[in-house]
């Protein structure tokens, strides 16, 4: 249609609509996202990773996600992908195919490969509970799930206050930065001489923004504490907790057996597979 | 407690910003660190992280976790008044503290740790292979191809030194720029402050009587407030009126169980602000006060544990039935404060203390706030207490207490409300060449993706020079997307926006833009260095700087002066001196009066209607307002829905 516009980064906006995924507990969703981080930071093999991609784009159909909601990917991004890919394919290694009389060295290709499909995995695990999760559904979540730790002694509770009001304040918050951000790009550009000069200005220039984002923040938190006093302290922070029902069960047995398949592959093969 | 609590959250929110901008993200959990205690550092860390989490998965939040470990370390040897010496100490040993343990989560991710160092060497052998075909880069080649596996057999030492060489260096970075963020804050303010009050026993915050009270904030040198002789029976509605500086607030904070610092207030039991039964307080800025990032749990915020109410009942009653699911982030500034005044009533109030709470709403909003205000007593036992400088809002009460302040200045004026002025579209303008062209422009916001929201649609109107005009419309009706359409710092998805014939994104900072939020806009320390910055000329140049603030109508003794220290009229004068000492070829204002209060109100519109008259100026004004605004920009357009609207958006407006 009309000019491709870069499509924008969003975050912690759930997608809109309504699917089984979108109902399952935040709770359950933060598990299996943790406990997939896990596994694949000490089991980063192809199967792990192969059976973890099928898991998120099942859920990703499942959740009914257009391809739309994936952010355009800046061109340097792509550059980095490409000279890394071609310095890892000359590199070469061991497993080698023959096609016809040429032998095309893959190991180096493969390894680099692994490792880039293995971030792309776990930024899409994380992309898959914010595209999903109402952020209000958040908190509590961390309540009920940080409830075995109370016996210790660990405030939960604050922890899980004080991050629904972060969560709150995060789309104000960004809207000061654009204006902060804009303010500064209104303004003219001087370019002193040396590079010294140069240096010294960049360092003064961060520490005035930093400075206007503080001050800003710690008004915004002034009020926000008035407020809080105004209604006696926290307490409640959720009209209607969710729990856990039977199909987050059903996820979490699924998840489980997909871990558990990732972990045996890993143990049997791992001696022979790459 | 609260503003701890609300620190830590917002502190929370700007690290994983800051980390990502560069390694500045140290700095506000050192302010942290610095002035509250260990369990807020913990807490800030823990609702950081796992937004970080949240938002950039593992990286992220091992990101915020190592901004938060410097951060804490840095802020605490600040805190305890050591030096430079102490700081390069602590961060040697916490750099090989550090380095011990990546190491030892490198051993234990035995096969991360192979996968990477694999990885790794195929992009090294890779590029030694090119290189070999390069005539006289062969030795380099075989050098890279053997010294880099036999490198990687020392990795404990390698990854361990830089690792501890690179948490010194942040350490050092993060002390250096905390120290000077510091000096440039301003002392924790003291502007409002509610507290909880520890109560104990029955509360019981009516009949209150004060006598002879007042009120003084610590380190001022005069009294906020008083003295003051006042009561507030059960169930009355008073309002209380004044203009700024009257102490107003200060009054509303004594209501809520302040202290007073003389005089006397008598109550028969506890304020019990918040509680069932006890005070409840609006206030005047709707964003902060509502709590819950959902409508209904909004409402519940704060609630003692097991308590339960009938939540639907209660926004049907403040008119925002069928919203309990919504997201408080979308909704506007008048139905923000109606949802505060339903949390208020989820605690069953004795007292409603109502502070200035229309300063910040459009009128639609305000009508229908003051409504609900009005007919709350019909239905609730409860005295309504309402703070105003609106005189008109004041006539519903039953009692007026007017405050006259405190010796400063006893002027009475108060705010006057202005309908809305018809549209002329039609006007004459001063002259015939047009300055900003807007041509069929529409926006988009994430357009492709699902969130894609329709700001603007097809909007077209042409500025000419020494124009005055005013671009009003209600919340979401898209005004602020066109001022940053026509400041050039927003592309339009469809049509132009041409200033001079030429797209005005690529002459961004030939129209002048000032923000809604001008403390936003002031970057510099000092007064003279940011005139100087936002214009252009150096600080050095005092009496460039003085001429520019003459041009607004302040004193040049004000160029030393930090910005901190400055009233929030002043701000707004500072940032427009800055913008005007470049003769912009227009000057956007958005929302030029709110939350200033009256006086400087006047001011401001008498020195803008001047400049235009004088110089021509091209003042383009935003807003949901009309109030003194008539002469200034005699021309007005109504937007509504990202539509421009051939009338009024709303008839029955006239008085």
């Amino acid at each position: 249609m009309s000019a491709p516009a870069r499509r924008p980064v969003v975050l912690l906006r759930p997608v809109p609509g309504g699917s089984t995924i979108h109902d399952l507990w935040a709770g359950t969703k933060l598990i299996v996202v943790f406990g997939i981080s896990v596994l694949l930071t000490f089991y980063p093999g192809w199967v792990a990773i192969g059976l973890v991609a099928a898991l998120v784009l099942t859920t990703a159909r499942m959740a009914r996600i257009p391809r739309g909601a994936l952010p355009s990917i800046p061109g340097w991004l792509w550059v980095v992908i490409a000279i890394g890919g071609i310095t890892a394919a000359i590199g070469g290694g061991p497993p080698e195919v023959h096609i016809g009389s040429v032998g095309l060295e893959l190991g180096g290709l493969f390894n680099f490969l692994r490792i880039t499909v293995l971030s792309i995995v776990l930024l899409g695990l994380g992309a898959m509970v914010s595209w999903t999760t109402n952020v209000a559904e958040v908190p509590p979540a961390v309540a009920t799930l940080g409830r075995p730790l109370r016996p210790l002694r660990i405030p939960i509770d604050e922890w899980a206050v004080a991050l629904g009001l972060a969560l709150r304040a995060f789309p104000m918050l960004i809207d000061e930065f654009r204006v902060l951000y804009a303010a500064r790009r209104l303004r003219p550009r001087q370019v002193p001489a040396t590079r010294r000069a140069r240096r010294r200005r960049w360092a003064v220039e961060m520490i005035d923004m930093v400075t206007a984002a503080i001050t800003v923040a710690l008004r915004r938190a002034d009020e926000m504490g008035d407020a809080i006093a105004a209604r006696g302290g926290s307490g409640q922070i959720s009209a209607a907790p969710s729990r856990p029902k039977w199909r987050d069960a059903v996820a979490l047995v699924v998840v489980a057996v997909v871990s558990a398949a990732a972990i045996a592959s890993e143990l049997l093969l791992g001696a022979t597979a790459i | 407690m609260a503003a701890l609590s609300a620190a830590t959250a917002i502190v929370a929110v700007v690290v994983p910003f800051a980390a990502g901008l560069s390694l500045l993200g140290t700095v506000p959990m050192g302010l942290v660190a610095y002035r509250y205690r260990l369990r807020v550092l913990v807490a800030a860390t823990i609702a950081g992280s796992l937004i970080a989490f949240l938002v950039a998965g593992m990286g992220g939040m091992m990101t915020v976790v190592e901004c938060a470990y410097i951060g804490g370390l840095v802020g605490l040897v600040k805190r305890r008044n050591r030096g430079t010496p102490t700081v390069i100490v602590v961060g040697a040993f916490a750099g090989v503290a550090f380095g011990a343990v990546s190491i030892g989560a490198l051993k234990v991710l035995a096969r991360l740790r192979n996968l990477i160092f694999e990885s790794i060497t195929a992009n090294v052998n890779g590029v030694a292979r090119a290189l070999s075909h390069v005539p006289y880069m062969q030795p380099v080649s075989e050098r890279m191809k053997d010294g880099f596996p036999k490198v990687l057999t020392y990795w404990p030492w390698l990854i361990g030194g830089s690792s501890a060489l690179g948490i010194l260096i942040i350490t050092l970075i993060g002390w250096w720029a905390l120290s000077r963020v510091l000096t440039r804050l301003s002392k924790p303010s003291n502007l409002q402050k509610l507290d909880t009050p520890a109560d104990d026993g029955v509360i019981a915050p009516l009949p209150v009587r004060l006598h002879d009270a007042t009120f003084r904030y610590p380190n001022a040198d005069h009294d906020a407030l008083g003295p003051v002789t006042l009561g507030v029976e059960s169930g009355e509605h008073v309002a209380i009126t004044g203009v700024n500086g009257s102490g107003k607030t200060t009054l509303m904070l004594v209501l809520a169980g302040q202290p007073p610092a003389s005089g006397t207030v008598e109550r028969p039991g506890g304020v019990g602000l918040g509680r069932v039964g006890g005070t409840a307080v609006i206030m005047q800025h709707p964003e902060s006060q509502v709590l819950g990032s959902r409508v209904a749990d909004d409402v519940v915020w704060g609630l003692p544990p097991g308590q339960s109410i009938d939540v639907d009942k209660l926004l049907e009653e403040v008119g925002l039935d069928g919203l309990a699911e919504r997201d408080t982030g979308g909704l506007s500034g008048g139905e923000l404060q109606r949802l505060a005044v339903a949390a208020a009533l989820a605690r069953e109030p004795s007292l409603l203390i109502a502070d200035e709470v229309t300063s910040m709403v459009d009128q639609p909003g305000r009508a229908a706030l003051l409504g609900l205000l009005a007919g709350l007593r019909e239905r609730h036992r409860m005295a309504l207490v309402h703070i105003t400088h609106y005189n008109n809002e004041a006539d519903s009460a039953e009692r007026i207490v007017n405050l006259t302040g405190t010796g400063a200045s006893d002027n009475t004026e108060m705010v006057e409300l202005a309908a809305p002025p018809t549209a002329t579209p039609s006007v004459d303008a001063r002259s015939a060449v047009a300055v900003i062209e807007v041509d069929g422009v529409g926006h988009e916001y994430a357009s492709g993706t699902p969130w894609a929201t329709t700001a603007l649609r097809d909007v077209s109107f042409d500025v000419h020079e020494g124009d005055g005009l005013l671009i009003h419309g209600g919340n979401g009706s898209g005004k602020s997307t066109l001022a940053w359409i026509m400041a050039g710092l927003t592309m339009p998805t469809t049509g132009s926006c041409l200033l001079d014939g030429r797209p005005v994104s690529d002459q961004v900072g030939a129209v002048a833009m000032s923000f809604q939020a001008a403390r936003l806009q002031l970057l510099r320390g000092r007064v003279d260095r940011e005139v100087a910055s936002a214009a252009g000329f150096s600080p050095h140049d005092a009496g460039a700087v003085a001429t520019a603030l003459a041009t607004v109508g302040l004193d040049a003794s004000l160029a030393t002066r930090p910005i901190e220290q400055l009233s929030g009229g002043q701000m707004r004068r500072v940032v427009l001196a800055g913008l005007l000492a470049r003769s912009p070829r227009a000057l956007i204002l958005d929302e030029p009066l709110a939350g200033v209060d009256a006086d400087s109100q006047r001011g401001l519109v008498r020195l803008l209607e001047d400049l235009r008259r004088r110089t021509g100026l091209t003042v383009i004004v935003i807003s949901h307002d009309f109030a003194g605004l008539e002469d200034l920009c005699p021309r007005t357009l109504h937007l509504q829905d990202g539509v421009v609207q051939a009338a009024p958006a709303r008839a029955g407006g006239a008085a």
